[in-house]
């Protein structure tokens, strides 16, 4: 769902660090990042989900039905400002 | 997309490039979810049903709003409980069918409504959305406070407290900067709305009476448009745009994944449960005035017309519970509305937009929290506004509004690329299509029909 930037992808591997090395800082984060799923990091759902490729159909079936809402809704609101008066 | 397993400091040191930059966010919802894994891990089923409930009930109950609660207990009034005791827990199944949805989408997923639509069917329906639930919303949170009004007004408070009351809610479940906070003190006093149910039970109601209306029947009789508006009105009491906002919202900054989603389930279907209970409740209060003219009472008079109504007829005890429940309804349909518009707002502008954040690092989200309440609240000081019509008509504006929220709401569900095997099942979208045909339908021919009789094409 997110592709990994070409720069970032052809980075050499890290060695994991100990874990008797990782100062109590580090040992805090780790803690926390245990506790979310990777996709659920603020920078993760900050990236846009890809676009859906809708049949003619189905798109034309949304205008359809988003035209006639905005009909009906205008005969509400029509119905609501008559009955003021 | 993962979902499998949370993510391992081992793993990530091992790919430092996935490495996440942790935000304030990120700390905030890690803390609660270390509590939900603790809770998981020893087992402690209660405490882990305790830590996950919150979205569903809130959105149950907050749809259980002033508006709502007068529009049953008015039904009650003039109808009796026949048609509608049946018909009530069939509207709350529906919106379980439409809030299992929201939940689901927003714990596989982790993002909200009206971001998914936006980015993934485009600006213009994102903004649609968005559009639609902030007219909705707004027209409804001015029924809000007219409905704290009225309840205020059994206490001979009036339009100035109500306002105040409200903004300082909004104000004050603000300040924590945590979601947790903020779901805690609306579901503390979203407790409230078993008010209703105190009411129905000091009204002293025929218990036979009531068991004998589950046979669905008789219809409620009057002009087919009277009976149009009653179903209209009664759906937008039940299932609304800000409801699909606000859950799929809430779910995904409450830090929900797809290992919660049957508490999730549980969640919605005790709210949905709760809901239809005290709802019922409203009506049967309201069925006592039945038999003393019920027609003529006007739910939302400024002088506190039901609570005062039924004062009379039931005694003090019941009008000051059904007020008391009125200022409880308005006051967390104000929270749960506002917080959805909020959510739509920072969602669709693409800033930050969760409880989670301050203030400072999330102004649009809270700006829109208050601004809109705030808004709402101006409408109710203009003298002469014409309340009464406004707070009669936000649930059928919501219920013609509703279809698109819907529809979108099952193709999101539908979503393979998103939701992989948390997709909907078959029996999901039978149901899902049905309940929307069932919405258009009825919003779309009472908006027809009131249209045709005020332009005179067809008689009143």
């Amino acid at each position: 769902m997110s592709p990994i930037p070409p720069d970032i992808e052809q980075a050499p591997p890290v060695s994991p660090i100990p874990e008797a090395e990782l100062q109590p800082q580090e040992r805090y984060e780790d803690e926390l990042i245990m506790h979310l799923e990777r996709d659920q990091f603020v920078a993760e759902t900050s990236r846009p989900v890809p676009r859906a490729v809708l049949s003619a159909g189905a798109t034309a079936g949304l205008w359809a039905l988003r035209v006639f809402v905005v009909l009906v809704s205008i005969m509400v609101i029509y119905t609501f400002i008559a009955d003021l008066h | 997309m993962n979902t499998a397993a949370p993510a391992t400091p081992a793993r990530l040191r091992e790919a430092p490039f996935e490495a996440p930059q942790l935000t304030d966010e990120d700390v905030v919802r890690s803390h609660d979810r270390a509590r939900v894994h603790h809770a998981r891990r020893h087992r402690r089923h209660w405490h882990l049903l305790w830590l996950l409930a919150g979205p569903g009930i809130l959105a149950m109950l907050g749809e259980n709003d002033g508006p709502s609660m007068i529009a049953y207990a008015s039904d009650g009034a003039q109808y009796g409980l026949g048609f509608f005791v049946p018909f009530i827990p069939v509207l709350f199944a529906m919106a379980y069918v439409c809030q299992e949805m929201c939940m689901r989408v927003g714990a596989v997923t982790h993002r909200g409504y009206g971001e998914l639509v936006l980015q993934r069917y485009g600006r213009v329906w994102g903004w649609f959305g968005a559009g639609d639930l902030t007219l909705t919303n707004l027209v409804t949170l001015v029924a809000e406070f007219v409905a704290i009004r009225v309840g205020l007004a059994y206490f001979h408070l009036g339009a100035g407290v109500a306002v105040a009351l409200g903004l300082t809610l909004v104000v004050f479940t603000l300040s924590g900067g945590r979601y947790w906070r903020w779901e805690r003190i609306v579901l503390g006093l979203a407790a409230f709305n078993g008010l209703f149910l105190v009411a129905a039970i000091l009204v002293k109601p025929h218990i036979g009476t009531v068991a004998s209306s589950f046979d669905f029947m008789p219809f409620p009789g009057g002009s087919f448009n009277t009976l149009l508006l009653l179903l209209a009105s009664t759906i937008g009491a039940t299932v609304t745009p800000w409801m699909i906002f606000f859950q799929q919202s809430a779910s995904a900054d409450k830090g929900m994944t797809p290992r919660d989603i049957n508490h999730g389930r549980y969640d919605t279907a005790a709210g949905a449960v709760l809901a239809a209970i005290f709802g019922l409740g409203a009506l049967v209060a309201g069925a006592a005035l039945l038999a003393h003219d019920g027609s003529g009472i006007q739910g939302f008079a400024p002088n506190a017309g039901f609570p005062q109504a039924l004062s009379r007829v039931a005694g003090g005890a019941a009008g000051t519970v059904f007020a008391l429940g009125l200022i409880e309804a308005g006051a967390v349909a104000i929270l749960t509305i506002s917080a959805s518009t909020a959510y739509a707002a920072g969602e669709c502008i693409g800033v930050s937009h969760s409880f989670n954040r301050s203030p400072r690092d999330a102004a649009v989200f809270y700006a829109a929290n208050i601004g809109i309440a705030l808004l709402a609240a101006v409408v109710i000081l203009i003298p002469g506004a014409p309340l009464l019509s406004i707070a009669l008509n936000a649930n059928v504006l919501a219920t013609v509004l509703l279809p698109v929220s819907l529809v979108f709401m099952v193709m999101l569900a539908n979503d393979h690329a998103l939701m992989g095997k948390w997709a909907n099942k078959r029996s999901t979208n039978v149901l899902g299509i049905t309940v929307i045909a069932f919405v258009g339908l009825c919003g779309a021919a009472y908006g027809i029909d009131s249209f045709l009789q005020t332009i005179h094409l067809i008689p009143s």
